[in-house]
């Protein structure tokens, strides 16, 4: 049984049929990327997973569990967790809320039957998040929106990173970033991989995912035409499956 | 994660607090200068009784701003206010006057009109996603019409004495108005400052993709911001029947602006994701200072306005300065 | 933020300055007269402007002072209120209130009891019996009899088309509710049935004190009745709107539209020849009289509970004779 199983998904927003039937497997500790021209299909079937839509017919499961029908509140908490391209953050609010976003634990007031966020926790996890991703922010009470690109993007990983994840998914990390900075990430990836975390990379950079995949799947027009282990294929092949050419 | 040298990192001002926290500075220095400067200008101005003055012609906005402040963190706009104010009294009035039932009851009818009117507006921006603008203008038309229908315009006289005393009485010498107007703001302040069920409305707010990505249920939260804006209406109807004596079918009128400016004032951004009750509460006393110290020099009720329109657009102004420096 | 103090500084001083200004020109006035407070409702109506100068002249005339406060609009029923409390603060030998309704003072009118301060209820929009049963006392109620206003206006609707005369009628309402506009309809409509039992009133709509939706209401009851005789409005302002339509209808000079109140607007669209009549309420009597009483109620002298200023029928014919001796109190 793989981890996250993908079975004849199909979407479609009004006439528009985004998704085809589309299948897909993915193990534990694997790094699959997923490639395809804009308009592919890669994002929307990623909203799958991750319950933000709900497919017009076929099958999700994660760890042999139907993710049909589950909030994403309830994904995230059997262990999917999503890196998006605009990073989803709440600009206005600090860096520990952003990290706990969500799920913020809370405490009981006086003993009363009500919760306050326990915001010392929160900054206190956040904080020993941060330094194990070697991340450099100001403080955790610093406002996300007054953080530079790169250090929103830490921000954005270390929420996905602290509870625990077993997958990841990473819409177009990269895309934003300086050359340095997309080596971390990269690096980052990696270390997932030898923490048998598994992860799906949305890329354009096919150098980045000649770089750490161990899978390539191409999506064009709603279904998947190609999933080639890495070393059986090459940039070319690839390039030719997204624009249609193979 | 990232490549930025630590001296770039450390020039990090200092931290901000949180957005829930968020006050206009400006607006505690306008309500301090007006503070000084009345109490130089009328002899009248510094004294307890004019201080409960004040805190009592703040209540019924005041409350009113509390709930504009839930709505206005979330991104929304409620202005249906005023109307549901006017409905709410009504419906209480009416059934503890014409309809003869028990006063609890009266005041529960109260509150629930404002939480039902409240309600429809959360599900018809999310259910049937009508621009909260215009769902809550059309709530407006309707909660006033239907006062004016019940009541047949003219205003439903006499309260029991429980709920006058809610509007008129002097427990230890202050105004009841002015006790739950304050237990009120704590426990708002407390709601959006430091609960989930707060920190979700900032977040939507500021972010409403992100909100949904993080799982929060961003319709079933849109619903309930609402029905408490509309429960605060009820509330605030409630105390301005009790205040007056009677269901007044156009009492309120034009008050959800008076009660968004209070939130502005106070620090509320209003396209969301920072928002503050106690910054609510600053706004609304400088207004209410504002207006107590223009009648107690003899200013005409015209120049008030014009001084609470020109406080307004410059404490915003003022703000906007500093964003802008932080920014560059 | 460093900056934004400094600027918040620099507004908060300008505001300083500004509310000198307005701290100055208050203590312009004597401190030592006693002084009396006047609550009206608003001052964006000439009704009220009369009103205001009568006090002056009156105040002055006995040697007081009075303040006076308004609230933004004549429905602005809380706002009066909180005016009302903070007026108290400086402690008025009397308050003369024309409260916005029958209700919405009483709170503050108690407290003024309480504190020793005769209540003046002005311009009759008291009810002494809720007043009562709210503890409060109220020295005495002046104003105009809206209801004998009403009546006055259909008295003379009759001399001037005849008493056999026959045809619709339009009456407009005041405010929907407001007791005001209620008396001078109904004052109206009852004298009419008894001195033109031929004129018959086919539609008496609320126009909300507002020119602008009294013209709407006339333009459409001209559409249904073509035949149209005579409009009566509850104030000036929708008469004033009502003769508009009427002129835009090519039917000017043909109905006979009649207003209440006599305010400034009125008197100068009699005097054009386009309005045929306003019932005049004097309000600058009511404001003058008012304080002339009220002074006699401090002096512990006795005084009516209740007193109506008189009225006066304005026609073209009266202000161009212009020998009224009323006339001087047109304002």
């Amino acid at each position: 049984m793989s981890l996250l199983e993908i079975e004849g998904i199909k979407k479609h927003f009004g006439s528009v049929e985004v998704l085809r039937g589309v299948n897909l497997a993915i193990d534990g500790g694997e790094v699959v990327a997923l490639v395809g021209d804009n308009g592919a299909g890669k994002s929307t079937l990623m909203k799958i997973v991750t319950g933000i839509y709900q497919p017009d017919g076929g099958a999700v499961r994660f760890e042999g569990k139907s993710l049909t029908g589950r909030k994403p509140d309830e994904i995230r908490r059997l262990g999917i967790e999503m890196i998006y391209q605009d990073l989803a953050l709440a600009k206005q609010q600090d860096v520990a809320a952003n990290i706990f976003l969500g799920r913020e634990p809370t405490r009981r007031v006086l003993g009363l039957p009500i919760t306050m966020i326990d915001t010392p926790r929160i900054e206190r996890e956040a904080e020993a998040m941060i330094r194990k991703l070697g991340a450099r922010l100001p403080s955790v009470k610093y406002q996300v929106g007054k953080l530079s690109g790169g250090q929103q993007q830490s921000v954005a990983i270390a929420r996905a990173l602290t509870f625990n994840p077993k997958l990841v998914i990473m819409d177009e990390p990269t895309a934003a970033l300086a050359v340095r900075e997309v080596e971390h990430v990269l690096e980052l990836i990696r270390e997932l991989k030898r923490q048998r975390i598994a992860v799906i990379l949305i890329s354009h950079r096919l150098t980045d995912v000649f770089a750490v995949s161990d899978r390539i799947v191409a999506l064009r027009q709603g279904v998947v035409v190609s999933d080639e282990p890495v070393a059986q294929t090459s940039m070319n092949d690839v390039v030719a499956h997204i624009v249609g050419a193979a | 994660m990232t490549t930025e040298s630590p001296a770039k990192a450390a020039e990090a001002v200092k931290p901000v607090k949180g957005a829930g926290f968020a006050i206009r500075l400006e607006s505690l220095a306008v309500l301090a200068v007006l503070l000084v400067a009345l109490s130089i200008l009328s002899p009248y101005f510094l004294s307890v009784s004019n201080f409960l003055n004040i805190l009592l012609a703040t209540a019924v906005i005041g409350v009113l701003g509390f709930g504009a402040t839930f709505v206005i963190a979330a991104g929304g706009i409620d202005l249906s206010l005023g109307a549901v104010l006017a409905l709410s009294g009504v419906v209480g009035a009416l059934s503890m006057n014409a309809l003869n039932f028990p006063w609890p009851i009266g005041i529960l009818l109260c509150l629930a009109t404002g939480c039902l009117c409240g309600a429809v507006n959360g599900f018809l921006n999310t259910k049937a996603a009508i621009p909260a603008f215009i769902a809550t203008l059309g709530m407006l038309g309707v909660a006033r019409g239907l006062a004016l229908v019940l009541t047949n315009g003219v205003p439903v006289y006499g309260l029991p004495d429980e709920v006058l005393f809610i509007g008129q009485g002097r427990p230890f010498g202050v105004p009841t108005p002015v006790f739950i107007f304050l237990i009120v703001a704590g426990i708002a302040h407390f709601v959006l400052g430091f609960t989930r069920f707060g920190r979700y409305a900032l977040v939507i707010g500021d972010n409403e993709g992100a909100a949904r990505a993080m799982g929060i249920r961003v319709e079933r939260q849109r619903v309930l911001l609402y029905t408490l804006s509309g429960g605060m209406a009820g509330l605030a109807g409630l105390l301005f029947a009790a205040r007056v004596n009677s269901g007044d079918p156009t009492a309120g009128l034009s008050y959800e602006l008076t009660a968004i400016t209070a939130a502005i004032l106070g620090g509320s951004n209003l396209f969301g994701g920072r928002a503050s009750v106690a910054g609510t509460l600053i706004g609304a006393l400088v207004m209410g200072v504002l207006q107590n110290g223009l009648n107690l020099l003899n200013v005409s009720s015209f120049y008030q306005q014009m001084a609470i329109g020109t406080v307004l657009v410059g404490a915003v102004w003022l703000d906007q300065l500093n964003r802008a420096r932080v920014h560059r | 933020m460093r900056m934004g103090r400094i600027e918040a500084a620099l507004t908060a001083g300008a505001l300083a300055a500004g509310l000198l200004a307005f701290g100055f020109a208050a203590a312009a006035q004597a401190a030592d007269k006693p002084v009396y407070g006047v609550l009206l409702k608003t001052l964006s109506n000439p009704f009220w402007g009369a009103m205001e100068k009568g006090i002056k002249d009156g105040t002055d005339e006995i040697g007081v002072d009075y303040f006076l406060q308004a609230v933004e609009s004549d429905q602005a029923a809380e706002p009066q209120l909180n005016t009302c409390n903070t007026m108290l603060e400086k402690k008025p030998a009397v308050m003369i209130t024309a409260a916005i309704n029958s209700t919405n003072l009483l709170p503050c009118l108690k407290q003024a009891n309480d504190a020793g301060i005769p209540v003046i209820d002005l311009d009759a929009n008291l009810d002494h019996d809720i007043a009562k049963k709210a503890g409060v006392k109220i020295a005495f109620t002046i104003g105009s009899d809206n209801t004998a206003a009403g009546a006055k206006g259909a008295d003379y609707l009759a001399s001037k088309l005849g008493k056999d005369a026959a045809g619709p009628v339009l009456v407009i309402e005041g405010l929907a509710g407001n007791i005001t506009g209620q008396k001078r309809a109904k004052g109206f409509a009852e004298e009419l049935a008894k001195a033109a039992p031929g004129l018959k009133i086919v539609a008496s709509l609320p126009g909300d004190w507002d020119g602008q939706k009294a013209a709407n209401i006339t333009n459409d009851t001209l559409t249904r009745n073509p035949d149209l005789v005579a409009i009566f409005c509850a104030n000036d302002t929708m008469a004033l709107g009502a003769v508009e339509s009427v002129f835009a209808a090519g039917k000017g000079g043909k109905i006979v539209v009649i207003g209440v109140d006599g305010n400034t607007d009125a008197v100068k669209s009699i005097k054009a020849g386009r309005l045929t009549a306003s019932v005049a309420q004097l309000p600058y009597l009511v404001g003058k009289q008012a304080v002339e009483k009220a002074k006699d109620v401090l002096d512990g002298k006795v005084v009516d509970e209740f007193t109506y200023v008189q009225t006066l029928v304005l026609t073209k014919d009266v202000l161009d004779a212009g020998t009224d001796p009323a006339l001087q109190f047109v304002k």
